[in-house]
């Protein structure tokens, strides 16, 4: 009953709230795909709520496409089950799935136009002239591609066919819009650009998405929750915050964002790195995994003692690259190198290598994993 | 002084520019070209208004007769629309028995796909007068089928041969391999995302090919069907085998009355006539091309 409850109002509700297992409006349970030996996807469990906005962050190859094909239907699950408000879609062909697809390379209809590509989907849905014309224009019109409808999509810029693939996908109205690295054919601008309008369109719509991605920061900035994947398997579902301040495993730890990766040992709160103890805020003991983000760890030229962390180490810059927004270092700490980087403020401090420097940063910020025997 | 000057000049001289280069490289084509088929053509032409007597025998004259012999005799225009009729026949029959093996050609991949293209190649490697005497054994009277089905009970040979049905079954069957090598060639815009897409979108398979795969494919059907409609029109050893000089096709004709009748004005008038039906036939082909853009 309170289940019900919940889900009637999903819409108007917070986003980012984890479905109950098994009770999402998607529902992925035990999906798994096999070609012959090799495991491309292996049992995902997936929940996701009536608007929200997921993505699969994965490396290549990781089995991100093979799960989002498994869900439109286009690929046959070798095992496991695809639940969408409630009912079981496993064995339902593709063409009555009622899902939107944004493919990598778009794939529109060469020999249609502009307004024949979104039409297509509203005819196979047998939708009157009068119906048809209407979405289409309105659809034409959320993309922003007004004065283009009889162009074809030979005649469209990238990021033009890129908003003609979306608005096909969105016109039908789908239960579930599915988007497969949509814009990593798009210059940097541009994706920027598309980034913000495609969540923009999909919060307005209300419409339930999954989005593939390899790029973190597409993954960080866009989605309501991120699925990280690697092997076929689920490494860890959360909040963009999650991953980032509480990766579960050194693998997402060092996907979702840059680190800098030691081994050591574990001794309760602290760890050592070679001659080195550092404290972190997490009981673990044993071999260690350790990973300190570069942006957190604070350089200063003052003295050990005048700094605020709980670690603090000297040390002298190697080497200092300006990237604009940042600059980074290279700091060698007794036998340990920290990439260490910082805010450029306008104020031209940039520390020349050879400088002797003090780098601290707070305990909680040293993420430390068990390594695994 | 003078010799040291044109000395210095020389290392400038042997340039090229861009336009002379691919005149040079123009020419060996262009001459090829010229002797192998300008030329034969224009002496067929002439060939066509000359004068001949019954034995053969060219007087040297010019004369219209040939050519008034075969605009007023209907047997003559007769013969042209057997001709074209029985190609497009022919035409339609190996587009729609090749199409399906070329779609499943174009989406299989790696060995498979390997053999079956040497499968679909392999015919070409022998003559059509050896193909054609393969379908004389299976179509006669006592050939494989007729025999198949009078050992069921069936009375009477069913007439297969030295008519225009066999001409129509062994052309279509020897034509093939031109007609799936052309669908493939034509099928670069098939794509199994473009496919995939219309699926999510909610068409069935059946509206799958009826909407993406036929439009995309038809560049393919077009090439393969001139390609194939000007090799049937052109063909006489298979009409001829199988047609037993029963079936009067231009081609049959062009060859009885160049090597039979030894009437060369007539046969090369025929001959030009065939070369319009081609011209029209690439006309069209040019105007389909077109319209789909
Ligand atoms: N038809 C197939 N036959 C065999 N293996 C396949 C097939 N399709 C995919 N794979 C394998 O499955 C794995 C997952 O593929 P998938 O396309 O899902 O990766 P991905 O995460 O989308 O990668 P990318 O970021 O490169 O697109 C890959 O190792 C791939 O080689
Ligand atoms: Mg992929």
């Amino acid at each position: 009953m309170i289940h019900h409850a919940s889900t009637a109002t999903n819409i108007a509700a917070p986003l980012g709230n984890e479905a109950k297992p098994g009770h999402g409006f998607l529902s992925l349970q035990g999906l798994s795909k096999r070609y012959s030996e090799f495991v491309a996807v292996d049992a995902v469990d997936l929940d996701v709520n009536q608007g929200e906005f997921v993505s699969l962050l994965g490396p290549s190859g990781c089995g991100k496409t093979t799960t989002l094909r498994m869900i439109a239907g286009l690929v046959q699950a070798s095992g496991g089950r695809i639940v969408v408000a409630g009912r079981d879609l496993t064995a339902i062909p593709p063409f009555r799935r009622d899902m939107g697809l944004v493919f990598q390379s778009y794939a529109l209809f060469p020999h249609m136009s502009v307004a024949g590509n979104i039409a297509f989907g509203l005819e196979m849905r047998g939708l009157s002239r009068s119906e048809i014309s209407n979405r289409v224009t309105e659809a034409i019109a959320l993309v922003r591609l007004e004065g283009r409808e009889n162009r074809r999509p030979s005649e469209l810029s990238g990021g033009q066919q890129q908003r003609v693939a979306l608005a096909r996908a969105l016109v039908i109205r789908p239960s579930i819009l599915l988007l497969d690295e949509p814009l990593s054919n798009l210059d940097a601008k541009l994706r920027d650009e598309m980034r913000t309008e495609i969540r923009d369109i999909q919060r307005r719509l209300g419409t339930t998405a999954i989005f593939v991605t390899h790029d973190q920061d597409e993954a960080l900035t866009m989605s309501d929750r991120v699925v990280v994947m690697n092997h076929g398997r689920i490494e860890q579902t959360g909040t963009p915050e999650d991953l980032y301040e509480r990766p579960r495993t050194p693998f997402v730890a060092s996907f979702v964002g840059r680190t800098n990766r030691f081994s050591g040992t574990a001794l309760g709160r602290s760890v050592k790195l070679g001659d080195t103890l550092v404290h972190s805020a997490t009981e673990a003991n044993g071999p260690a995994d350790v990973m300190i983000r570069p942006h957190r760890i604070t350089i200063s030229t003052g003295s050990a003692a005048a700094s605020g962390g709980q670690n603090t180490l000297s040390g002298i810059v190697r080497r200092m690259t300006y990237a604009g927004n940042l600059l980074q270092y290279d700091v060698l700490a007794g036998d340990l190198t920290f990439q260490v980087e910082e805010a450029t403020l306008g104020s031209g401090r940039a520390l020349a290598p050879g400088t002797t420097v003090t780098l601290s940063w707070s305990a909680q910020d040293t993420l430390v994993f068990e390594a695994k025997p | 002084m003078t010799a040291s000057a044109t000395h210095a000049a020389l290392p400038e001289a042997p340039k090229l520019d861009g336009r002379a280069l691919i005149v040079m490289l123009l020419l060996p084509i262009t001459a090829v070209n010229l002797i192998g088929f300008i030329l034969p053509v224009v002496n067929l032409a002439m060939i066509s208004f000359m004068e001949v007597r019954s034995t053969g025998a060219m007087t040297g004259n010019w004369s219209f007769a040939k050519w008034q012999l075969v605009v007023t005799d209907p047997f003559y225009w007769e013969l042209l629309w057997n001709s074209v009729r029985t190609s497009l026949t022919i035409t339609l029959l190996t587009l729609l028995v090749s199409y399906p093996v070329a779609l499943y050609l174009h989406r299989s991949s790696g060995m498979w796909r390997s053999i079956l293209l040497v499968m679909v190649i392999s015919p070409l490697l022998l003559s059509a007068v050896v193909r054609t005497y393969g379908w004389i054994a299976i179509l006669s009277d006592r050939g494989l089928i007729n025999n198949g089905l009078m050992a069921l009970g069936f009375d009477g040979p069913l007439r297969l041969m030295f008519n225009l049905t066999g001409v129509v079954i062994g052309l279509t069957e020897i034509l093939m391999p031109y007609m799936i090598l052309a669908l493939l060639a034509g099928f670069g815009k098939l794509d199994s995302r473009v496919e995939e897409a219309a699926a999510t979108l909610g068409a069935s398979p059946f509206r799958v090919f009826w909407r993406v795969v036929l439009p995309l494919s038809l560049p393919g059907i077009a090439l393969g069907s001139l390609l194939t409609f000007v090799l049937a029109v052109s063909s006489f050893i298979t009409p001829k085998l199988l047609g037993g000089g029963r079936v009067f096709l231009l081609a049959t004709e062009v060859y009885d009355q160049a090597i039979v009748t030894l009437d060369w004005p007539l046969a090369a008038t025929l001959s030009i006539i065939v070369l319009v039906v081609f011209g029209v036939a690439l006309t069209i082909y040019s105007r389909v091309l077109k319209s789909l853009g």
